[in-house]
């Protein structure tokens, strides 16, 4: 059915025995009296890639927020490559070397060339010297394809291109998981397609990953899964072919006509 | 006396000037960097404290705190040079002030940028010195040199506890020469001459660190 899946999920439990990548159970979260999260469970194992999709507030970027720790919960557990996520632990920015990050607003360093943007942490977090960091980064920059903007600034390149800069500054530091927050909300139109197919090419690579992202085209083609959220809870979660063919829950009806004009 | 004359003795008191400007620019920028580092991260008892600290600092007028520092002190056994005491005052008024041009510019900063740099596995510590200390203090710059001004021209106070700066020099001679017109427009003009080649100087770093700020300012 499809062709970039190199393994099947249905029959393939993926390349690791071990724990699954990601572990969350009935985790609730609060922002003041507002809950955001209700008894949230989640399991996303090794190699799977896992997309996101809900209203706005419903809770979905807060969750993968949750994941590597930028947000705090208050109830339940976080595991995540077989640690559980506390609050005040010591470990946690080794912990979040390992989990990569894309943001809606790219976060570039403006500050920095965009080659500096993808050998800071690698110089400063795994001490390494620049020649290897440079190295990693350029390796990176290619499978991004914008080796070539490498010595110019954030604010020189596109929104595409930075985009595609935050994909590889996270993908220096060869993490085990990418959690993608709506990658391509933010971009103009003729520049989502570029985003997608890194994201795409790092998808069949069999890097584990979870999205925000309301590109159904992308979610179809390369989801394993399909998880609506509404209201802070997991109403839905299928397999692509499940997911837009026949969701079960009334909300998820709803909201994919709403988005599939 | 020629005009010439007057400004030459003015000026005399220059090393005075720039002595206290420089010791006060060694109280003022530490002061600043940290205590408005240390009020942006605190919490609750100790961010009231560094506060207090703070609000000491930038909300007492200059000439009571020299007054106070310079004529009480001794009652307490501590002995300090006019220059000790007056570098001191002027660098931390001045550094109140600046503490707070520092916390502002990292509040202004967008939140995503430590987010970002936490997600890469920095420590908070490196997060703040690599990512957001470089482009607060970039969005700094005009402001600090605006109070590096201000500390030059408050050094004037420090001719009222017996140092021989500009303005006390200028003094003298009206005393001498019973010429205040002459003197003090002599006086004004010198502050002038000191102070002008420092706006300029503000001015070629505010340009040469603008292409970054623009970067930031456009992302």
């Amino acid at each position: 059915m499809n062709a970039l899946r190199a393994i099947d999920p249905a029959t393939d439990k993926g390349p690791a025995t071990g724990r699954p990548a990601v572990e969350i159970r009935h985790l609730s979260k609060w922002f003041g009296d507002f809950q955001v999260l209700k008894d949230v469970n989640l399991t996303v194992r090794n190699g799977e890639r896992i997309v996101i999709c809900g209203p706005s507030g419903s809770g979905k970027s807060t969750l993968i927020r949750c994941i590597n720790h930028l947000e705090a919960h208050q109830e339940g557990e976080v595991i995540v490559n077989g640690t559980e996520l506390k609050a005040g632990m010591k470990n946690l920015p080794a912990l979040r070397r390992d989990i990569g990050m894309v943001f809606q607003q790219f976060n570039l360093f403006p500050h920095l060339t965009v080659l500096e943007n993808c050998t800071l942490a690698l110089v400063r977090a795994k001490k390494m010297s620049k020649a290897e960091a440079k190295e990693i980064a350029m390796r990176n920059l290619e499978k991004v394809r914008i080796p070539e903007q490498a010595e110019k600034y954030p604010s020189q390149l596109s929104g595409g291109q930075q985009q595609r800069v935050a994909i590889a500054r996270a993908l220096c530091m060869s993490p085990k998981i990418m959690l993608f927050d709506e990658p391509t909300s933010a971009l103009d139109p003729e520049m989502i397609k570029e985003v997608l197919d890194v994201m795409t090419a790092l998808a069949c690579e069999g890097m584990t990953m979870l999205c925000v992202t309301h590109e159904m085209g992308f979610a179809r083609e390369v989801a394993d899964r399909i998880i609506f959220m509404d209201q802070g809870e997991i109403v839905e979660e299928a397999p692509p072919q499940k997911f837009f063919g026949a969701p079960e829950a009334g909300r998820t009806r709803r909201f994919l006509d709403q988005i599939l004009h | 006396m020629s005009s010439l004359a007057i400004l030459a003795g003015i000026f005399e008191g220059f090393r005075i000037t720039a002595l206290v400007t420089a010791l006060g620019l060694l109280y003022a920028i530490p002061f600043a960097l940290l205590f408005g580092i240390f009020q942006h991260f605190s919490k609750g008892p100790l961010r009231a404290l560094v506060t207090s600290v703070i609000e000491f600092w930038r909300s007492s007028p200059v000439i009571v705190l020299l007054y106070a520092f310079y004529y009480s002190l001794p009652a307490f056994g501590i002995y300090l040079s006019a220059i000790a005491v007056g570098s001191m005052v002027l660098g931390l008024n001045i550094g109140g002030y600046g503490s707070q041009s520092v916390r502002a510019a990292l509040q202004a900063l967008d939140r995503g940028q430590s987010e970002a740099g936490l997600a890469l596995g920095l420590s908070r510590f490196n997060v703040l010195r690599f990512i957001e200390l470089p482009q607060a203090i970039t969005a700094m710059i005009p402001t600090f040199i605006n109070q590096a001004i201000q500390l030059i021209k408050g050094t004037a106070l420090v001719s009222l506890i017996t140092l021989t700066d500009m303005t006390f020099r200028a003094k003298e001679i009206a005393q001498l020469e019973y010429n205040p017109v002459g003197v003090y427009s002599g006086l004004l003009l010198a502050y002038f001459i000191v102070c002008y080649p420092v706006t300029i100087f503000g001015r070629r770093v505010e340009f040469a660190f603008g292409k970054s700020r623009q970067k930031i300012n456009e992302f």
